[in-house]
């Protein structure tokens, strides 16, 4: 078996896991990414979810080892916000041809990699593996060992080819190489008993931001992100904190589980969606860290500060409730928000009428049954037929989704919002639910779905008298 | 608190109030060991010199950030726009994902496409179950008249046979023997979205003409007075060819659009999903071997399309996007010879009114001097219609533009004392283009939205037109193409002009002497 595989199999034998802990060994072995079906529209591939996963790393060069399929459909596709370096945002790719898959393509990275860090000088290269180089047989291994000693700069190779599987594995294969290559490489200059990392938050919009400033009140500081608005060296020794919250619990559990087991760094599965997870997050942390040694202190001045917080975004939110109450919402994104969110819109006083649990674990889905009780549907990954039947049926006033569904609601006249990695507006925190709520409201009150919702005046075949009170 | 509840505000205003300046600030001096400030000005300094041109221009191995997509992209492109057609690329999954994105952010509208999904075991043991699966999923998930097939790298590197696999499809039963899959091997490490769009539209005709991978007899050509009439992959795919339709029916000739993707990616908001819509129908498609010419708008998209075309009796004739007055002369002139029609009395106003609008304006752009980025004959036909409006392009690159085409601008310019200072540079991407932008300073930059970064960084100001288009909306319903399409590229450079103007004149009592609301 390749190193490789055996990475693969590493990764699914999660036991921090729950969905994987109910398996038995046979079907552990298979993996827990569902076979995909040909024919199907597929959504993205390891690859794709590894560089998600580590392009927040803002200062890093991320070089795509392949032909011009995987770079030059994708260079810079994502909100990750950053406050210092935009390397991250530059497309870096070998551009293999015809004469790279016949004579191998080690070389043609080896000289990519020296040129640069020639011109660039980061931190570190990360060299990701894509479906040619990995079918012809490349050693990136071995060229970055090479590279790295020769040039004196950090390559870390991701195997990453998009045949492994979907972009969940390669969001965990990410994780792999970090913690092979990356984590505990480096020392903080200083560490005090507040340090705390994050994994699995991207700073989409500058969502980790908004959360900052809570955690520096009290004190906690973010020793490491993993990986928004993250510098190489912070993942380098982000061994060193006292404490980890898992964000998205399935992009980076491994990372997790693995530092704990390593480095004694406990870790809890929290959110930054919604006011009440957000509380239980702010107390999550305080818990551990003191638990881990941090002044018992620190409970009470979070609990002051949830206290204050809390009421200043009920009361925010209050106004909006009247104009929201009763009104549906129909939930199409995966994961961790598929619950997360669904609280937080029902603070607001909406309905959540249905909720697809795509990406979501066993736990994510126990959790929306508890939030929603009978009333949940929830809904697997839809073809755009039957997503768009769906639409029809639901009667929602409102659906909130990432950017792949949008066209298909509003064709199938739904209103439409984005919750996903391209919004322009940060969610999180307590201020992100009061800008969420306030954004669903705005969405809502939009006068242009009236238009999207009715035919054409010489279509309208009501009564004279109801078109007269439509128009009222 | 630095957010407040009360008036939440987006991340464009909140992360730049002091609180925040702080936050950022603090994490540069702990987190990121930064480099003193004199030290990047001085590098800052430096890549704007021809030394470092030098130094980028001297790079074998690295590309950075590309201005080309792969050549599945482009077969896709072709696929949408045949009647209820379904494009299915064999390969691995992720790709699909990101052409569907790539068009969605482009035109605003779904794009379907499946793929045949395979995995570790299909690298080792060959694509063929996926095929079989995969034919017989989207035939009955999506209930599309035809598959067109094209291929990543991954299926190419192994060498999987698109032909026999079809075969194999169809003998276990996946489709009706008779149900159209025309075909295309598109491997994205040799060339790019053109040459897919090239390879896929050419097995389509193939297919069409050629008896159907041998399922069918042969079409014999029974010449008619018809034209053919080629786009090539075009982000104004939607305005571009309704306007030519526009024309076709104002000249009153017959014509056959091969692959109209104007309707599909323009769905109304009427309550009806359409998966499909619109496009050339299967029918056309095989008749139009019986047309008496085709037309190419991008010769560098359809280089082995046209000849194959040719090699079948009929006459072809090749643009490089044509946009502006003699362009556009040239390429009505050649409809209408080939199909032995005269120019419309309307057609002839359009022109007048289009050289009116340039002398109109002409005063703006004379002198003003441009660098152009895009596929290659979009880069070729920009160019020349800048030239066309008394600019002066400096500067062409084309990432997917061969030596040859290099040659050819190199003859446009030589053909007009405005391209005497020009290069163009085939295979250079858009690192290379940032320090051109520097040592030759044009005033403008024309390109697709990449070229943002590119006025971030030199100040260069960008105007937007090419492919792919994702920060500013709609920009794809307006054509490029017809005297109309020249009037569109006008008033989207002139705007560009007057928003710079404006926005360099506007202090005021120090530059508003020159902040007039006459232009």
């Amino acid at each position: 078996m390749t190193s490789l595989n055996q990475t693969i199999q590493d990764v699914f034998n999660e036991p921090a896991c729950g969905k994987n802990q109910a398996k038995s060994d046979k079907e552990r072995k298979k993996g827990c990414s569902k076979p995909l079906q040909p024919g199907g529209a597929a959504g993205g591939c390891a690859f794709d979810g590894a560089k998600i996963a580590l392009q927040p790393i803002t200062d890093v060069a991320h070089l795509v080892h392949g032909p011009i399929a995987c770079e030059g459909n994708s260079w810079d596709n994502r909100g990750a916000a950053s406050s210092g370096s935009t390397l991250y945002r530059t497309g870096f790719t070998t551009d293999m041809t015809e004469n790279d898959i016949v004579f191998g393509g080690e070389k043609h990275l080896f000289k990519a990699i020296r040129e640069i860090i020639e011109k660039y000088a980061p931190p570190a290269v990360f060299v990701y593996e894509t479906c040619v180089p990995a079918m012809i047989g490349d050693d990136i291994d071995t060229v970055c060992t090479k590279a790295a000693e020769k040039f004196g700069t950090p390559c870390i190779p991701i195997h990453s080819p998009g045949f492994l599987g979907p972009k969940n594995l390669g969001n965990k294969l990410a994780g792999e190489a970090m913690l092979k290559h990356v984590i505990g490489t480096k020392e903080p200059e200083y560490t005090t008993p507040y340090d705390i990392n994050v994994i699995g938050e991207y700073n989409l919009s500058g969502e980790l931001w908004q959360i900052k400033p809570l955690l520096d009140e009290l004190g906690i500081r973010i020793l490491s992100c993993i990986s928004g608005d993250a510098r190489y060296e912070e993942v380098a020794w982000s061994h060193r904190a006292k404490a980890a919250m898992m964000v998205c619990s399935k992009a980076m559990i491994n990372v997790a589980r693995k530092m704990e087991e390593r480095y004694g760094i406990p870790f809890f599965e929290g959110s930054f969606y919604g006011i009440e997870d957000m509380s239980d997050t702010l107390r999550e942390i305080a818990g551990l860290l003191i638990q881990q040694g941090a002044h018992p202190e620190l409970m009470a001045r979070t609990e002051a500060v949830i206290a204050r917080e809390e009421a200043r975004a009920w009361a925010a939110i209050e106004p909006y409730r009247p104009r929201l109450a009763g009104k549906k919402v129909l939930l199409v994104t995966g994961g961790v928000k598929s619950w997360s969110v669904v609280a937080a819109l029902r603070e607001a006083g909406l309905r959540v009428v249905g909720t697809s649990v795509k990406k979501s674990t066993r736990e994510d889905k126990d959790k929306i049954k508890k939030l929603m009780g009978d009333e949940a549907h929830m809904f697997d990954n839809l073809a755009p037929r039957e997503m768009y039947r769906k639409l029809k049926e639901a009667e929602a006033d409102i659906m909130l989704s990432g950017g792949r569904s949008q066209f298909i609601a509003l064709k199938a006249s739904m209103p439409w919002m984005d919750i996903n990695q391209e919004r322009h507006v940060a969610f999180a925190g307590y201020h992100g639910m009061v800008a969420m709520v306030a954004e669903i409201d705005r969405t809502l009150a939009n006068p242009v779905w009236q238009e999207v919702r009715r035919p054409a005046p010489w279509d309208r075949v009501e009564a004279p008298q109801q078109a007269g009170r439509e128009a009222a | 608190m630095p957010q407040d509840a009360d008036q939440v505000k987006d991340h464009f205003e909140l992360f730049r109030g002091d609180e925040y300046k702080d936050m950022l600030a603090k994490k540069r001096s702990e987190f990121e060991n930064p480099h003193p400030d004199a030290e990047i000005e001085r590098v800052k300094e430096w890549a704007k010199t021809e030394e470092y041109k030098d130094l980028n221009f001297s790079r074998e191995a690295l590309t950075i950030n590309p201005a080309k997509a792969c050549q599945p992209l482009g077969a896709v492109f072709a696929a949408v726009g045949f009647e209820s057609t379904l494009p299915f690329v064999h390969g691995s999954q992720g790709c699909v994902a990101y052409y569907r994105s790539h068009f969605s952010r482009h035109f605003k509208e779904p794009t379907s496409c499946v793929s045949s999904s395979m995995t570790e075991d299909a690298a080792v043991f060959g694509g063929l179950t996926n095929m079989v699966d995969g034919l017989a999923n989207a035939y009955n998930m999506y209930k599309p008249k035809m598959i067109a097939v094209s291929t990543t790298c991954m299926a190419e590197v192994i060498g999987d046979d698109l032909n026999a696999f079809i075969k194999t499809a169809k003998e276990k039963e996946s489709l009706p023997e008779e149900f159209d899959v025309p075909f295309a091997h598109t491997p994205a490490f040799v060339g790019s979205h053109i040459t897919g769009y090239d390879n896929a539209m050419k097995g389509i005709l193939e297919h069409f003409w050629d008896g159907k991978a041998k399922t069918a007899p042969k079409l014999e050509r029974v010449p008619n007075g018809s034209i053919n009439f080629l786009n090539g992959f075009d982000g104004y795919a939607v305005g571009n060819l309704r306007e030519v339709k526009r024309i076709f029916d104002m000249m009153q000739i017959e014509y056959t659009i091969l692959g109209d993707q104007s309707d599909v990616w323009d769905t109304p908001t009427d309550g009806t999903f359409r998966m499909y819509d619109g496009g050339t129908t299967l029918e056309d498609a095989a008749h139009a071997i019986h047309a008496k010419g085709t037309i190419s708008m991008q010769e560098y998209c359809t280089e082995k399309t046209l000849p194959f075309i040719a090699a079948h009796g009929q006459e072809t004739a090749a643009f490089n996007h044509p946009i502006g007055i003699e362009a556009t002369d040239s390429f009505v002139m050649e409809v209408a010879r080939m199909a032995g029609v005269e120019i419309p009395d309307e057609l002839a106003k359009e022109r007048g009114r289009l050289v009116d609008a340039i002398a109109d304006s002409n005063a703006h752009i004379h002198g003003k001097k441009f660098a152009i980025y895009g596929d290659p004959d979009l880069a070729y036909g920009l160019a020349r219609f800048v030239m066309e409006l008394g600019g002066e392009p400096v500067v062409v690159l084309s990432t997917n533009g061969s030596k040859a085409w290099a040659a050819k601008m190199q003859e446009l310019f030589d053909s007009s004392p405005f391209g005497a200072n020009c290069r163009a540079y085939p295979g250079k991407d858009l690192w290379h283009m940032r320090s051109l932008l520097f040592t030759e300073a044009p005033d403008f930059l024309i390109g697709n939205t990449y070229g943002k970064y590119l006025e971030r960084d030199t100040g260069v100001p960008l105007i937007r037109i090419g492919f792919p288009i994702f920060d500013r909306h709609h920009k794809h319903r307006y054509p490029v193409w017809g005297y109309q399409g020249g009037l569109n590229v006008l008033v989207t450079i002139l705007d560009r002009i007057f928003e710079h103007m404006d926005a360099t004149t506007n202090v005021p009592s120090k530059t508003d002497y020159s902040y007039d609301i006459i232009r």
